[in-house]
């Protein structure tokens, strides 16, 4: 065997590695914080003392197909198996556009309506969506991860809550609402301009300030970043750079305390890859530097509002389409590295993730994985058991410094979401799937059964989960119903008061609630936000 | 032998996820191959793209249900019966096999760009010599 060139060993994002790691790694800016103990600033060992003793992760998985009441029943599953909080997905043509069933986008492509989400054209569809669940007392995701579908699916999920008799101002859950996904990963054909996206995050901050002090607002995902391509220090950069984008807001408008916008913007979520220390240690450096960014950006000094909360889920582009119960171990690595890094919620994504959505049993699997994690292991006695140790300190350390460095990159170009305006955010990550794809190409990087170990003698057959097939038709009956049965002059007053709201500078969520007690629809909606706000001019990458 | 090539890319769903998309696009215009971007486009739409004669090869990203894709493929085909397709994207076994049966090949996720570029290549009759990269 010929000598080739010497392998480079180097972190997913890049980092280079040595053989190994000694105190004299750990840079001098960061040696004191080793130390400090958890619960205690600026939190790199975690945002609790007595973490996971205090309080499990929440089993926390994405879910949704069909019509509302396929979703709710996979959820009623999902929660009878052990799931800790829920998430409602709603169907991605219908909800992400704001277009009702009968728009020609949808028509011309009606087959697909239904297959990842579950088609919710009105408060009356996320009832259904709803029917039985305890949502006064477990944490849900309405819906809403989309920005301009937000308002919607948190106004219908809200005056759910209201017809049930829950106060709202004991309300867990939470809706996302992240300029991540649909202005960098999955850009859809239409959508409103970021700075109207902004304007409307605002309002939700806003809104659940005042009304919903247990609701997180907002939440931003890295994790549609990073499975975009983003690496785990561009994942943190960005995600600050969004945050700032919040509480600047927030601050220029003086209407709340910037305390309570900094809780609000602190719960947020991050992917989690196949690179167990750096990912680990990803997570460590995101506390630290939300620490650090609240006390030096806006002088807060209240403890508890620096603690981030983390939510994660596992990286569903690192699931194979190649020997799918190989995903099973790839799930439980990814979770382990964030439990590592001290999560406080987590998705594992389903080992069918790359050939359709979950099946039942793919989601039961997912829970499972953490189940056992969470019982098994004695994991959950020890926080930041990582602490200490040579190599996580240093890489902590080196992902802060990178991150900041991208940041300031963001800053220079006039913030986060002017670098989705002009594509240069997609352009880091298209670059970076481009590397990691040519390095697949020349066997540098193997991926178990997709360019090596392709053998499988696997007995199990998996050929993807098929859904139903009636969304469309059940949608399509339903919306004609809501038409022949709601009182149309309430509808119709809601739908100018949003208008009028639209166009001026008023919070949107009151009337909001308005419209959607009223039974407007997505549509309707989205009519609105049409005709007020136009479209996003998207950057050329997109094919 | 040709010597050029002019492959049509457009996705079906407006599940926007372009992740694979954009990168068989790259690598297809890296290989050499003139790209002609059609984006989201309805059934109708790629219809009527695929059957202008300059195109050689219609690619088609599915992120959605595999009937649309189908229903296009169909309709490209009356007009142009010998029109040669390749799809990429979640296309579940079933779906992966059903499309197969009907000549179209299927390119999972895990499909090495490589593979890709040298189906473009049998499915075009036009064997590219590679651009050299842009700096």
């Amino acid at each position: 065997m010929t000598d080739g060139p010497a392998r480079i060993y180097k972190t997913q994002s890049g980092i280079p590695l040595k053989a190994s790691y000694s105190a004299k790694d750990i840079p001098d800016w960061y040696k004191a914080d080793v130390d400090i103990s958890p619960g205690q600033l600026p939190y790199q060992r975690g945002a609790f003392s007595e973490g996971y003793r205090s309080k499990a992760w929440r089993i926390f998985q994405l879910s949704g197909f069909g019509k509302p009441e396929d979703e709710n029943e996979r959820i009623k599953f999902l929660l009878a198996q052990g799931e800790t909080g829920f998430l409602m997905e709603h169907d991605r043509n219908t909800a992400d556009h704001m277009y009702n069933v009968d728009h020609p986008e949808v028509l011309a492509r009606k087959e697909d309506v239904g297959l990842t989400g579950a088609v919710m054209q009105s408060v009356r569809d996320m009832d259904i969506c709803l029917k039985d669940l305890p949502i006064e007392t477990t944490f849900g995701h309405a819906g809403g991860a989309v920005v301009q579908h937000a308002p919607f699916a948190l106004a219908g999920y809200w005056t759910i809550a209201k017809r049930r008799g829950i106060d709202l101002s004991k309300l867990p859950g939470t809706g996302q609402s992240d300029f991540f996904l649909t202005y960098l990963g999955c850009v859809t054909k239409q959508q409103i301009p970021t700075a109207a996206g902004l304007r409307f995050n605002a309002d939700i901050i806003e809104f659940c300030d005042q009304h919903l002090p247990r609701w997180v607002p907002v939440s931003i995902a890295g994790y549609n970043g990073a499975d975009t391509g983003l690496n785990a220090y561009q994942e943190l950069g960005s995600l600050f750079a969004n945050a700032v984008e919040y509480l600047d807001e927030i601050k220029r408008r003086g209407t709340i305390p910037i305390e309570s916008a900094a809780k609000a913007c602190g719960g947020v979520s991050f992917r989690l890859s196949m690179d167990i220390f750096e990912e680990a240690s990803k997570i460590r450096a995101a506390r630290r530097m939300w620490s650090d960014l609240l006390e030096r950006r806006y002088g807060i000094t209240n403890t508890k509002v620096r603690q981030l909360r983390v939510h994660c889920v596992t990286s569903g582009s690192n699931m194979t389409y190649q020997q799918p119960m190989n995903n099973i171990v790839r799930g439980t690595v990814m979770a382990l590295a964030g439990i590592l890094g001290g999560i406080q919620s987590l998705g594992v994504s389903g080992y069918d993730e790359a050939l359709s959505i979950p099946s039942e049993h793919a989601h039961q699997m997912s829970l499972r994985i953490q189940q056992v994690l969470q019982h098994e292991t004695n994991i959950v006695a020890v926080t930041d058991p990582l602490g200490g140790s040579y190599y996580v300190e240093s890489l902590t350390a080196d992902l802060i410094e990178r991150s900041w460095a991208f940041f300031d990159q963001i800053e220079a170009q006039g913030g986060f979401l002017e670098t989705l305006n002009t594509g240069w955010l997609h352009a880091q990550a298209h670059e970076n799937q481009l590397d990691d794809f040519a390095l697949q190409g020349t066997g540098e990087k193997i991926i178990v059964g997709v360019n090596d170990f392709r053998e499988d003698i696997s007995p199990f057959e998996i050929d993807g989960f098929r859904g139903v097939n009636d969304a469309f038709d059940v949608a399509t009956e339903r919306l004609a119903d809501l038409r022949r049965t709601r009182a149309e002059r309430p509808a119709a007053d809601a739908l100018k008061a949003l208008e009028r709201a639209c166009k001026g500078t008023d919070n949107i969520m009151p009337v909001m609630m308005e419209a959607l007690a009223a039974d407007v629809t997505v549509g309707e909606i989205g009519d609105i936000w049409r005709n007020v706000y136009g479209d996003w001019a998207t950057p050329e990458i997109t094919i | 032998m040709k010597n050029s090539a002019t492959i049509l890319m457009a996705k079906t769903g407006l599940d926007g996820h372009w992740r694979g998309a954009t990168l068989v696009c790259r690598a297809l215009t890296d290989a050499g191959f003139d790209v002609v971007l059609k984006g989201m486009a309805t059934t109708d739409e790629i219809v009527k793209a695929a059957t202008d004669n300059k195109i050689d090869l219609l690619g088609i990203s599915i992120g959605g249900h595999i009937d649309v894709a189908e229903r296009a493929i169909i309709e490209a085909r009356k007009i142009r019966p010998d029109l040669p397709v390749f799809v990429g994207g979640v296309v579940p076994p079933w779906a992966k096999r059903k499309l197969e049966a009907m000549g179209v090949e299927v390119y999972p996720p895990g499909s090495q760009l490589k593979d890709i570029t040298d189906s473009a290549s049998r499915l075009t009759g036009f064997t590219p010599s590679p651009k050299l990269p842009t700096p």
